[in-house]
C-alpha cells in the first residue's frame, strides 16, 4: 500500500516515512509543490499526508487535484495552523483529516489506518490479533469468539493499541487521542492507567492473554511477543 | 473639576472683586455727592436767614427754607456757636425707626443778641439712592453670571468640542483594536497641535505593538514544524530495540518537556487569535448545551478524585459567540475548579440568564484574585498546570465584553456575567 508524504520540513518528513515504513507501507516523499504535483498525477496512493504550507504552491491546490484525479486516495492534512478556517477549508474540498502540528505519530498513524480501513472495506473489516477479534465501527469485541463489553473509552484505547501494534505508545499520546483538548493541564496520564487497567483486566478476565506492556514508564505496547 | 468650571470660577471671583471695590467706590463718590449738595443745601438756608435778618432786622418765619427743619433758639451768650456740621440721627415717630439727618448749627445776631438756628435735613433719599444701587449692581452681578454660564456653555460646545471629541475617542482607543486613531480635524492651533502629537504616539506604539504581536504570532507557528520534528524523532526513537532503563527515562523526560511547550505553544497561539479576533461569531450558541456537554466529559476526571460535578441551575442561555470559544470557556472554568479543588470536595455550576457562575470547594487562595487571570501564574506549584486557562477565560471574556468576577465566601465561586453593564 502506497502512502506519499508531502511536507517540506526534511527531518520531520523523514520521521513519518520511517514510522510508517515500519508499519509495512510503501512511503514516497515530495519536499515541494511541483514534485509533489507530479507524483499525485502519475502515481496512485492508498493515502497521502500533505503540509499546507508548501515552498512553490498551497497544500490545499494538491487536495483539489487528488479529489479529481483519484478521489479513492484519503487525504491527511497536517498544517502548523490551528486556524478553523483552515481544517474547515481541507474538510470541505475533501480531505478526510486534519492534524495540528506537532501531533505524535503514533496518532497519525491510528488516522491514517482508520481512512484506509474505511475507503478500502467500508468499515467492516475484522482486525484479528492473538485471541482478539475487533470491528472497529461497530464496537463489537471478541475474545476467542467470546463477546467482551466495553466503554467507548476502552473500546477506542483497544483500537489506538491495534492501529499501533507493536509499537511504543506513549501515555501523552493516548491521552490526546481519548480526549482531545479538553484535559489541558488536568493529571490525564493518571487517567490513561486507569483505562488502561480497566481494558486489561477485562480482556484478560474473557481469557485473553496480557498483550499491554508497560515500557520502562515511557508508554505501553500492545504485542503478543 | 473642569476647565470650563475652573476659569468661570475664576471669572465670578474676579467679578466679585470688581464689584465690590465698585461698589465701595460708587458708595463713597455718591455720598460725597450728596453731603456736598445737603451740605449746599444748608448753607444756603443760613445764608438766606442770616441775609433775612440783616435786611428786616427781624427773625424770619422758621418754617420757611429748603430744608426739612430750622429751629431757633436764644443762644448761649458766653459760648455761642459760630458754625457746626454734622451728622445726627434723629427717632421718627411715624417711621418708629431713627432717620439719619444732616444738622447745620449757627448762631446768627439780630442787633447783638444772639440766636442759635439748627438746620436738619434728612438723608433719607441718600440712603434709598444706596440701597437701590447695591441692589442694582446685585442684578448686574446675577446677571453677570447668567451671562457668564452661558458663554462657557457656547464656548463649550464649540471651542472645546474638539478637545472633548479628542479626549473622549482616547479614553476609548484600545491598542489590542486594528485601526488606528483617528482624531477629528480642528483649525485651532493648540488642539490641532494636541491631536498631532497624540496620533504620532498612538502610531508609534500601535505599530510597534502590532510589529511585536506579529513577532508572537510568527514565532508560536514557526516553533511549531520544529516542535513536530522533535516530538517525531523522539517518539522513533522510542520505537529502538534495546533501550536502557536510563535512556528510557530521560527519553521518557524529553517527551514530557516537549509535550508540555507544544501544549503550551498550542494555548498561546490561541490566546492570540483570540486578540486577534479570529474566530467568527457564529449563531447564538446554546450555552446550557455546551454545558452539559462538558460537564458530562469531565465528569471522568472529577469522579475519581470524588468531587460531586454538577449543574444545579441549567437555563435556556443563548450567547451570540463562536462555539469553540464557548467550549474553551466553559472547559477552562471546570478545569480550574476540578484542578483547585480537594478530594471529596463539589463543584457546582449555575447558568442564570445574565451570568455563569462555577462554586467550588477548595482552599482559599492567598494570592490577589485578578493576579490568577494572568498567564503563567498559578496558585500553586504543586498542580501540574500551564497557568493559561484563566488567562483564556479572561481574554474570552474581553473579547465579547463579558465581566468577570472572583470570590471567595466558604467556597471559591467565578462568575461570568453575560451583560458587562450591570
Amino acid at each position: 500500500m502506497k502512502i506519499l508524504i508531502v511536507e517540506d520540513e526534511q527531518a520531520l518528513n523523514s520521521s513519518i516515512v520511517d514510522y510508517l515504513r515500519q508499519e509495512g507501507y510503501t512511503c514516497e516523499s515530495a519536499a515541494e509543490y511541483t514534485a509533489a504535483r507530479y507524483k499525485i498525477i502519475d502515481f496512485d496512493y492508498a493515502c497521502v499526508v500533505v503540509d499546507i504550507t508548501l515552498p512553490g504552491g498551497s497544500g490545499l491546490e494538491l487536495v483539489r487535484l487528488l479529489k479529481e484525479n483519484s478521489p479513492e486516495t484519503g487525504i491527511i492534512i497536517i498544517s502548523a495552523k490551528d486556524a478553523l478556517g483552515d481544517k474547515i477549508n481541507g474538510l470541505e474540498i475533501g480531505a478526510d483529516d486534519y492534524l495540528t502540528k506537532p501531533f505524535h505519530l503514533s496518532e497519525l498513524n491510528a488516522r491514517l489506518k482508520s481512512i484506509i480501513r474505511r475507503r478500502n472495506f467500508s468499515g467492516q473489516k475484522v482486525i484479528s490479533f492473538g485471541d482478539l477479534e475487533v470491528i472497529p465501527d461497530s464496537a463489537d469485541v471478541r475474545v476467542k469468539g467470546k463477546k467482551v463489553v466495553l466503554t467507548k473509552k476502552e473500546h477506542d484505547l483497544l483500537l489506538y493499541f491495534l492501529s499501533n501494534q507493536k509499537r511504543v505508545v506513549t501515555k501523552e499520546s493516548i491521552a490526546e487521542h481519548l480526549w482531545g483538548d479538553h484535559i489541558d493541564g488536568l493529571d490525564s496520564l493518571d487517567f490513561v492507567y486507569t483505562h488502561i487497567k480497566n481494558l486489561r483486566r477485562k480482556l484478560m478476565d474473557a481469557g485473553s492473554t496480557d498483550y499491554i506492556q508497560n515500557v520502562y514508564g515511557l508508554g505501553y505496547k500492545f504485542s503478543d511477543a | 473639576m473642569r476647565i470650563l468650571t475652573k476659569t468661570s470660577l475664576y471669572y465670578a471671583l474676579v467679578s466679585v472683586a470688581v464689584f465690590l471695590v465698585g461698589g465701595i467706590l460708587f458708595y463713597t463718590t455718591m455720598r460725597e455727592e450728596i453731603y456736598d449738595e445737603v451740605d449746599d443745601q444748608l448753607f444756603t438756608d443760613k445764608e438766606n436767614i442770616i441775609n433775612y435778618i440783616r435786611v428786616h432786622d427781624r427773625l424770619p418765619n422758621v418754617t420757611s427754607g429748603i430744608s426739612e427743619a430750622i429751629l431757633v433758639k436764644e443762644a448761649n451768650m458766653a459760648a455761642p456757636i459760630m458754625e457746626q456740621l454734622a451728622d445726627t440721627l434723629i427717632f421718627s415717630t411715624y417711621d418708629e425707626e431713627y432717620i439719619p439727618y444732616r444738622r447745620l448749627t449757627f448762631t446768627a445776631y439780630q442787633g447783638d443778641k444772639p440766636y442759635e438756628y439748627t438746620i436738619l435735613k434728612s438723608l433719607m433719599d441718600f440712603q434709598d439712592l444706596v440701597e437701590s444701587t447695591v441692589l442694582a449692581m446685585l442684578w448686574t452681578f446675577v446677571l453677570l453670571l447668567i451671562g457668564l454660564f452661558f458663554v462657557n456653555y457656547l464656548v463649550s460646545r464649540h471651542t472645546w468640542q474638539n478637545f472633548y471629541s479628542t479626549l473622549y475617542k482616547i479614553k476609548r482607543y484600545r491598542l489590542a483594536q486594528q485601526e488606528p486613531l483617528q482624531l477629528s480635524a480642528t483649525n485651532i492651533k493648540e488642539f490641532k497641535e494636541l491631536n498631532e502629537v497624540i496620533t504620532s504616539m498612538t502610531d508609534k506604539i500601535h505599530s510597534d505593538y502590532i510589529n511585536l504581536k506579529e513577532f508572537t504570532e510568527d514565532a508560536s507557528h514557526e516553533i511549531q514544524t520544529p516542535l513536530a520534528v522533535v516530538k517525531s524523532k523522539i517518539e522513533l526513537f522510542m520505537q529502538s530495540d534495546n533501550l536502557t532503563s536510563e535512556q528510557a527515562g530521560m527519553l521518557s523526560d524529553m517527551y514530557g518537556a516537549i509535550n508540555r511547550l507544544s501544549r503550551l505553544n498550542k494555548s498561546l497561539i490561541l490566546l492570540t487569535r483570540i486578540e486577534n479576533r479570529e474566530f467568527q461569531v457564529q449563531d447564538e450558541v446554546p450555552l446550557q448545551e455546551v454545558i452539559k456537554e462538558q460537564v458530562s466529559i469531565l465528569q471522568e476526571f472529577a469522579a475519581v478524585r470524588n468531587i460531586t460535578l454538577q449543574a444545579l441551575e441549567l437555563e435556556e442561555v443563548y450567547l451570540k459567540m463562536n462555539r469553540g470559544l464557548a467550549e474553551v470557556l466553559v472547559t477552562n472554568l471546570l478545569n480550574n475548579a476540578i484542578k483547585h479543588n480537594h478530594d471529596n470536595g463539589y463543584i457546582r455550576v449555575y447558568l442564570t440568564a445574565d451570568k455563569l457562575c462555577v462554586a467550588n470547594s477548595g482552599a482559599k487562595l492567598e494570592e490577589v484574585p485578578d493576579y490568577l487571570f494572568r498567564r503563567f501564574k498559578r496558585a500553586s506549584a504543586a498542580v501540574e498546570s500551564l497557568g493559561i486557562g484563566l488567562a483564556l477565560v479572561k481574554k474570552i471574556s474581553e473579547v465579547y465584553s463579558f465581566r468577570y468576577e472572583y470570590q471567595f465566601k466558604e467556597e471559591h465561586k467565578l462568575c461570568i456575567h453575560f451583560d458587562s453593564r450591570s
